[in-house]
C-alpha cells in the first residue's frame, strides 16, 4: 500500500522525543521525512543505552532506532550561515517543520516562524517544547520525568499510595505529544487547504500530560478531591498484578455480570471466594492479604496462553501482564501481521511495531527504511533535492557545515 | 432548540460538511471522535437508552448525582459527548435501523467501539455500509482488533496497558511490576483514533475512496514501547527503575516541606551537576569525587538521592522549582489537580477552559483540561456538551430527512428516547 502521506514533505529538527516521534508518525504513513541533526553527535538520543549489541553506538541505540523510522537524515549546522542557508532552502519546500528547541532559539538564528513563512507561506510550523512556547516556565529545561511531574501524572496516577511518586515507563509523555502533534498538523493542513496559511503550532508537553488522564482536572472541580496515587494498591480483583505460572496476570470483574466473586470463584475452582467478606470492593480491599492468598495460587497454576483462551471464551475480561518478550511472540499480533520488519545496516532486521490501526486489512505502515545514520542522506538531499554539486557538497564538508 | 451556551463560540470549518455518526462507549473511541467534534465536524453521537453508564459516570457536583444526572456528569463534556449531537436511537429496532441506515447514505465516517462481530450482528459492518454509501470510511476500535485469536476478548484500559508490555516495565526500582496507569491507553488509542480517522479523510479527498480502518488498542499500546521490543529480540531486558534513568543522575523524586510533596530533579550534564552543587551551597558530601562523572554518579545514585533528599526535605517545592531552573537545573515539582487549577504558567497560557453548560443550571462552571497545542484560528475548546437525545430531532428532520410527524411517531413507539427510562435508577 503507497503511503498515504507520501505527497507531504517533513522537515525535523527534533532534538527531544517528542517532535521525533511525532515526525515519525507522519514518515510512517509515506510523508517524506528529513531529519536534520547537528554534525558530530546528532540526535542525543542517539547517546541514549541501551545499545543493539550492547556496546555504545551512534546510530544503535534502541530509543534512536525506534524514534526514527522511515526518515532521511541529513547533518547541518545551523549556527553557521551557510548551514541557516540550506536549512532555509530545505524549509522552503517543506509542508510540515517540526522542532523542538528551546522557545526562541529558531526565531534568534533567524529561522523563525516569519522567516519561514517569508519564504514559504504555506508552511506548517510545529513548535514542541516542555512548557510551551510562551509563560512563566516557558524557559524551563524538561524532560519526561519533569512533565510527568509538572503534568500531574507523578502524583495521581501510577505509583502506590504509600511510596513516593512514580510514573510510567518509556517516555509515554514525550509520545502523548507526539501523538497530540499529528492530530495538530492534520488540523493545520486542514486549515492550509481553505485558507492558503499555514500555522505555528505551539504545543506543550506539560499540558500533552495533564490533558492525558481524564481523572484529574474536571475530577477535582467537579469534587474539590486531589486524585492521587495507588487506586491499584490492595485492589487483588481489580488492579494489582498476580503471578501465573509463566507470567503474570491483572484480573478486572469486568464480564462477570455484577457477580464478580461467584464467577470468579466458579472460573478457579476455589468456593472460598464467596465468603461475605469478600463480597463487596472495600470488604475485598480490607481483607485483601486473604484474598490474594486464596486467588495467587489458583492463578498460578494457569499458562498465560491457556488462561487467556478459557478467560476470553466466558467472556471474563483480565490482562496478561506480558514482557515485551512475550509481547513479540504473541501468536496474536503474528497473525495480524502487527510488526513491520525494517532493514537496518548497524543492527541487522529487526521487527517494528505498527502504527495499531490496519486500512482495509493492510497494515499502512512503510517499511521503507530503518533510522538514517547521521548523515547518511546527505549527497541524496543537498544534490539531489537542492541541487548543490559534488564540489559544493565537499566544501561544506570541509567547513563542517554538513 | 439548541439552547446557547454562556460562553459560546463557533466552532472551526476544518471539517465543516463532514458527517460523523458514532456508536461509542466509555472512553477510547469518544476521546478520539471528539477531537473531529472539536475541528466542526458534525459528531452525531448514537446513544441507547438500555446503556446509561456513560451518563452514569459523572464525576457530579460533590460526587452527587443532581435531578438531571444523566446531562451532568464532567466526562461527558471533557470527551463523551464533547461539541457533539446526541441522537439516542433504538438501532436494535427495526424502524431505528432504517434511519440508522438513511443516516449513513448521508454520513462520511461510521465508527464503533463493539466487540467484533456485534455490528455485522445490526447489519452494520463495513460491507453493508459501503452498499449503501460507498465512500463510507469506517473504523472499529476493539481491544485486539478484528482478526486474529484474541479478537473477542474485551479489555479495560489498565489491562491493555499489562497486555502491551508497558505494565511490565514500570514500577519501582528492584520492586515487581506494577499497573502502569489508570486510562493513559484509552487517551493513546484516542489520539490514534483522532489520527486515523484525519487520515482517511486526507486519503479520500486525495484518491476518492473510502476505507475500513481496523484500530487495536492493545497493538496502539505496544506502539508506546518500541524501544523495548526492539531489545527483546536482542536479548536486552530493560530493569525497573520507578523515576530513575538508564544514565541520568541524579534522576529521581525528592521529599520537600509538607505532606506528600515532592520535587522532581533530573541532571543531564556535568555542568547540570556543578550548579546543583553550588545552589545547594557546596555541602561536604557532594564533594565527592565519586559523583564527579556521570557514569559513576549514576552508580551511586542511591547514595547520591538520599544526601540530595535531606537537603529538598526542608523546602517548598514550588519554590525549589523556580530555583533550581533559575540556575539551568532541569527540575518539576510533582505538582496535584489543585495546584494545576492554579498555577500562573498555565492561567497564562489560557490552558485550563471554564465550561457552564447552559442546560444544567445545578453543575455550573467547572474547570476542564484543555487541549495541549495551539493552531492560531482553530480554537479547540469545550462549546457544548451534548444531553442525552438533545439533537434528536435537527438530526433526524436535516439529516434523515424526517418529518415531525414521523418523529412523534418514533417517539410513540419508544425507537427514540430523550431521557432515561422510568425505572432507570440514578448512579
Amino acid at each position: 500500500m503507497d503511503g498515504i502521506l507520501s505527497e507531504l514533505k517533513v522537515l525535523e529538527l527534533a532534538h527531544a522525543p517528542s517532535g521525533a516521534f511525532c515526525a515519525k508518525l507522519l514518515a510512517d504513513q509515506g510523508a517524506d521525512t528529513v531529519k536534520v541533526e547537528a554534525p558530530g553527535c546528532g540526535d542525543p538520543a542517539r547517546q541514549e543505552p541501551p545499545f543493539i549489541g550492547g556496546e555504545p553506538h551512534p546510530d544503535r541505540s534502541t530509543t534512536f532506532l525506534a524514534l526514527n523510522t522511515n526518515k532521511r537524515g541529513v547533518t547541518l549546522d545551523m549556527e553557521q550561515a551557510a548551514g541557516r542557508d540550506l536549512f532555509l532552502q530545505l524549509a522552503s519546500a517543506a509542508d510540515v517543520i517540526i522542532e523542538s528547541y528551546p522557545p526562541g532559539h529558531l526565531a534568534r538564528l533567524g529561522l523563525g516562524y516569519e522567516a519561514l513563512k517569508a519564504k514559504n507561506l504555506g508552511a506548517i510550523l510545529l513548535s514542541i517544547s516542555y512548557f510551551g512556547q510562551h509563560g512563566p516556565y516557558a524557559n524551563y529545561k524538561g524532560d519526561d520525568l519533569i512533565a510527568q511531574a509538572t503534568g500531574g501524572y507523578l502524583y495521581a496516577v501510577t505509583g502506590s499510595a504509600d511510596r513516593p511518586p512514580m510514573g510510567t515507563a518509556l517516555q509515554q509523555m514525550e509520545q502523548t505529544a507526539g501523538r497530540n502533534g499529528v492530530i495538530a498538523i492534520m488540523a493545520a493542513l486542514l486549515h492550509r487547504d481553505q485558507t492558503g496559511e499555514g500555522s505555528h503550532i505551539d504545543l506543550s508537553v506539560m499540558e500533552a500530560a495533564i490533558s492525558t488522564p481524564s481523572g484529574l482536572i474536571h475530577p477535582y472541580s467537579f469534587t474539590g478531591r486531589n486524585p492521587r496515587r495507588g487506586s491499584g494498591d490492595r485492589n487483588v480483583m481489580d488492579g494489582m498484578h498476580l503471578p501465573t505460572f509463566d507470567g503474570e496476570v491483572t484480573l478486572t470483574t469486568a464480564g462477570t455480570g455484577g457477580r464478580p466473586m461467584e464467577v470468579w470463584s466458579e472460573f478457579l475452582g476455589e468456593p472460598r471466594l464467596l465468603d461475605p467478606k469478600f463480597a463487596t470492593r472495600l470488604s475485598r480491599q480490607e481483607n485483601w492479604e486473604e484474598l490474594r492468598d486464596l486467588v495467587a495460587p489458583k492463578l498460578a497454576q494457569w499458562n498465560n496462553l491457556d488462561l487467556m483462551r478459557e478467560t476470553m471464551a466466558r467472556g471474563l475480561v483480565i490482562g496478561l501482564v506480558q514482557s515485551p518478550r512475550q509481547v513479540l511472540d504473541s501468536p496474536h499480533l503474528a497473525e495480524r501481521g502487527f510488526f513491520v520488519e525494517l532493514e537496518h545496516p548497524e543492527t541487522g532486521a529487526l521487527k517494528y511495531p505498527g502504527p495499531g490501526f490496519f486500512f482495509d486489512g493492510v497494515n499502512p505502515m512503510q517499511s521503507t527504511r530503518g533510522a538514517p545514520r547521521l548523515g547518511e542522506h546527505n549527497a541524496e538531499i543537498y544534490c539531489g533535492r537542492l541541487g548543490l554539486s559534488n564540489e559544493e557538497l565537499g566544501r561544506l564538508r570541509a567547513a563542517h557545515v554538513v | 432548540m439548541e439552547t446557547k451556551e454562556a460562553n459560546a463560540m463557533s466552532a472551526p470549518t476544518l471539517l465543516q460538511g463532514v458527517k460523523v455518526l458514532t456508536l461509542e462507549q466509555v472512553h477510547a473511541l469518544p476521546w478520539g471522535t471528539a477531537f473531529l467534534a472539536d475541528m466542526g465536524a458534525q459528531v452525531i453521537r448514537i446513544e441507547s437508552v438500555a446503556h446509561m453508564q456513560d451518563r452514569k459516570a459523572g464525576p457530579f457536583p460533590n460526587g452527587k448525582p443532581g435531578v438531571e444526572w444523566w446531562n451532568e456528569g464532567g466526562n461527558l463534556a471533557y470527551f463523551g459527548t464533547r461539541n457533539k449531537q446526541s441522537l439516542c436511537l433504538d438501532v436494535t429496532h427495526p424502524a431505528g435501523k432504517e434511519i440508522f441506515l438513511k443516516l449513513v447514505k448521508r454520513c462520511d465516517i461510521v465508527t464503533d467501539n463493539f466487540r467484533p462481530g456485534t455490528m455485522r450482528r445490526f447489519g452494520f459492518d463495513h460491507e453493508s455500509l459501503a452498499q449503501v454509501n460507498p465512500h463510507i470510511i469506517t473504523l472499529s476500535s476493539t481491544a485486539f482488533g478484528h482478526s486474529g485469536a484474541w479478537s473477542k476478548a474485551g479489555s479495560r484500559a489498565r489491562t491493555v496497558d499489562a497486555v502491551c508490555g508497558m505494565s511490565a516495565l514500570t514500577g519501582y526500582e528492584g520492586g515487581p511490576s506494577l499497573r502502569a496507569s489508570n486510562n493513559y491507553m484509552d487517551h493513546s488509542t484516542g489520539n490514534n483514533v483522532a489520527y486515523a480517522l484525519l487520515l482517511a479523510l486526507y486519503r479520500r479527498n486525495k484518491i476518492g475512496k473510502g476505507v475500513r480502518i481496523d484500530l487495536s488498542m492493545q497493538e496502539t499500546g505496544v506502539s508506546c514501547i518500541a524501544p523495548a521490543i526492539l531489545e527483546a529480540q536482542r536479548g536486552i531486558t530493560r530493569p525497573r527503575l520507578g523515576c530513575g534513568h538508564l544514565w541520568k543522575s541524579p534522576h529521581n523524586v525528592y521529599s520537600c516541606a509538607g505532606s506528600d510533596r515532592w520535587i522532581a530533579i533530573a541532571v543531564s550534564s556535568d555542568a547540570e551537576w556543578t550548579a546543583l552543587k553550588q545552589v545547594m551551597g557546596d555541602p561536604s558530601w557532594a564533594q565527592d569525587t565519586r559523583f564527579d562523572a556521570a557514569r559513576s554518579r549514576w552508580q551511586h545514585r542511591h547514595e547520591l538521592d538520599k544526601h540530595l533528599a535531606t537537603w529538598t526535605a526542608t523546602q517548598d517545592d514550588k519554590r525549589l522549582m523556580a530555583l533550581l531552573q533559575g540556575r539551568g537545573i532541569c527540575a518539576g515539582a510533582v505538582l496535584t489537580a489543585t495546584d494545576l487549577v492554579n498555577d500562573p504558567h498555565l492561567k497564562q497560557r489560557g490552558f485550563l477552559q471554564e465550561y457552564n453548560r447552559a442546560g444544567s443550571p445545578s453543575v455550573g462552571p467547572r474547570t476542564y483540561a484543555g487541549r495541549p497545542f495551539r493552531v492560531p484560528g482553530v480554537p479547540m475548546a469545550i462549546r457544548h456538551a451534548a444531553g442525552m437525545g438533545e439533537h434528536n430531532n435537527v438530526v433526524l428532520q436535516e439529516v434523515a430527512g424526517l418529518s415531525p410527524v414521523e418523529i412523534g411517531e418514533l417517539a410513540e413507539q419508544s425507537v427514540i428516547f430523550s431521557r432515561p427510562r422510568a425505572e432507570e435508577k440514578a448512579p
